[in-house]
């Protein structure tokens, strides 16, 4: 996966004095906790990265993860300008995603969400890289790295908002998403 | 006998000026294998791996690299690595959030910033006693003493500052305000500027230490974590653009901007400045640059979300 970000360079480091520039000053002050979460979920499917990329590789597109209902926001692909807000089946939403860094010919992207309300994922700072490489017989592996602090900024987490919480949270959103392309490519190569 | 063995002493002394300097040794903190890896910066291989609890994050090397203090945020405590052994030696306690940690030049006070408040502990690592408590900018992260031991310099992270404080009177002699959300700082050999990591702002500002003002802004990659210096250069690892950004320490412009490994936290350069050794936390490994070509030449395999945040350099 290193060697796969090296390609997106130039991008995301214009993509990040643009933010700089554009940001300054109108971001809330946030506070999270010491010790960042990192969960790796990933999935082999009967397909190839092509095949697999046209399903997810759209950052606007989430209708492939079952927990959610919509996506809306501008920019398309592109990490200089694209953002999503999300909504939930649940009834939760979240605004103000960025796309972080976005290559097609590599199959991954990349996302960054500086807020979301605790009560709809109880996370502080996620972020997350959708990685599709190839595998022997025409197969794919679907990696989907993420990066999160709990909700709770302080010491002492209540139980709802404490490592366990974020990390049972995110895979509640992740893992049937990955189960569901599984099935969808089962049987199909 | 006696003439013998001074004799011998004369030539053992003789020889150790033509052996090479020692390589030296990183001292990774793997924050979710609960271990600290070291690694052999000569041959590039880990030679040992000690265990060390709550999730340690935080690292400060003493000068003669002797010791190393290992920070347990979940933990609430600080662990004392004897760096010739590979053993922990001892713990002390550091209430609150202890991440942020620095080591007076003598070796015998340690500095913790406690990241949930807003103070730095001055403890006694022989005896875990809290010497004193100075009060400084919110959520203190990233820590550093001058090398003359009367200057601590404190990046507040959610107060946009550097906080320069006075040795050993603890008092905070001047706040500097620099980007938003300073996290690691790093200071020059002399002292004379303190560097920090602005996470929000995707900045490095440089700090006159002595004047107590901001000097110059640096333009760097997505989310900067910690700084490194190796004389003219300075480097900032950019997490969420796994990069790092190689910049002009004279005129404060970026020179380069180098792939590493993804997530990339700590970085510090080796004892004879030719390489910069960065510790990658979702990649679990070590991206080793050469500072002459400003690429990476290696990179070496670590344990489970290193960080390393800190000064982790065995000299």
């Amino acid at each position: 996966m290193m060697t796969r970000r090296r390609a997106l360079a130039a991008t995301t480091w214009l993509a990040g004095g643009l933010a700089a520039v554009l940001g300054a000053g109108t971001r809330p002050a946030r506070a999270h906790g010491p010790t960042r979460q990192k969960l790796v979920l990933s999935v082999v499917v009967d397909a190839t990265p092509d095949k697999v990329w046209a399903v997810i590789g759209n950052f606007h597109d989430l209708s492939w993860v079952p927990a959610v209902a919509k996506v809306e926001g501008p920019g398309g692909n592109d990490p200089n300008t694209a953002k999503r807000t999300v909504y939930l089946k649940s009834g939760g939403v979240w605004h103000d995603e960025e796309l972080s860094d976005y290559d097609a010919r590599e199959h991954t992207y990349g996302t960054f969400l500086p807020h979301v309300d605790v009560k709809v994922l109880p996370v502080a700072d996620f972020s997350s890289h959708l990685d599709v490489t190839a595998e022997d017989g025409g197969k794919s592996k679907v990696a989907w790295h993420t990066a999160f602090y709990r909700g709770y900024p302080n010491n002492n987490p209540p139980p709802d908002l404490n490592e366990a919480a974020a990390i049972k949270a995110v895979t509640a959103i992740c893992q049937p998403a990955l189960d569901g392309l599984k099935a969808r490519f089962a049987g199909h190569s | 006998m006696r003439a013998a063995g001074v004799a011998a002493a004369a030539v053992l002394a003789a020889l150790a000026l033509y052996l090479p300097a020692r390589a030296g040794e990183a001292f990774v903190t793997d924050q979710g294998g609960n271990a600290v890896t070291v690694v052999d910066l000569a041959t590039r291989k880990t030679v040992a791996t000690i265990p060390v609890g709550g999730k340690p994050a935080g690292i400060a090397m003493t000068l003669d690299g002797a010791r190393a203090y290992v920070t347990s945020p979940s933990a609430q405590m600080v662990s004392t690595i004897d760096t010739a052994t590979r053993r922990v030696i001892g713990h002390f306690a550091a209430p609150g959030g202890p991440l942020g940690i620095a080591v007076a030049p003598d070796g015998r006070t340690i500095y913790v910033a406690d990241w949930y408040g807003t103070d730095v502990l001055a403890i006694d690592p022989e005896s875990g006693q809290v010497r004193a408590r100075i009060t400084v900018g919110r959520s203190p992260s990233g820590l550093a003493v001058t090398r003359d031991g009367r200057t601590l310099v404190v990046a507040d992270r959610l107060s946009d500052a550097v906080s320069i404080v006075d040795l050993p009177s603890g008092h905070e002699r001047a706040r500097v305000t620099v980007g938003a959300h300073p996290f690691g700082i790093t200071l020059d050999p002399a002292g004379g500027r303190a560097y920090t990591a602005d996470v929000e702002s995707d900045s490095v500002s440089a700090v006159d230490v002595a004047a107590g003002r901001l000097v110059g802004t640096v333009k760097v990659g997505k989310r900067p974590y910690v700084v490194a210096l190796d004389g003219a250069r300075g480097y900032v690892t950019n997490e969420l653009a796994s990069t790092v950004t190689a910049f002009d320490l004279a005129t404060l412009t970026p020179v380069a901007t180098i792939h590493v490994g993804d997530y990339p936290e700590g970085i510090e350069a080796g004892p004879d400045g030719r390489f910069l050794y960065v510790v990658n936390w979702d990649s679990d490994d070590l991206s080793v640059i050469d500072a002459a070509s400003l690429s990476v030449v290696a990179t070496l395999p670590l344990g489970d979300s290193p960080r390393s945040f800190g000064t982790f350099i065995r000299r």
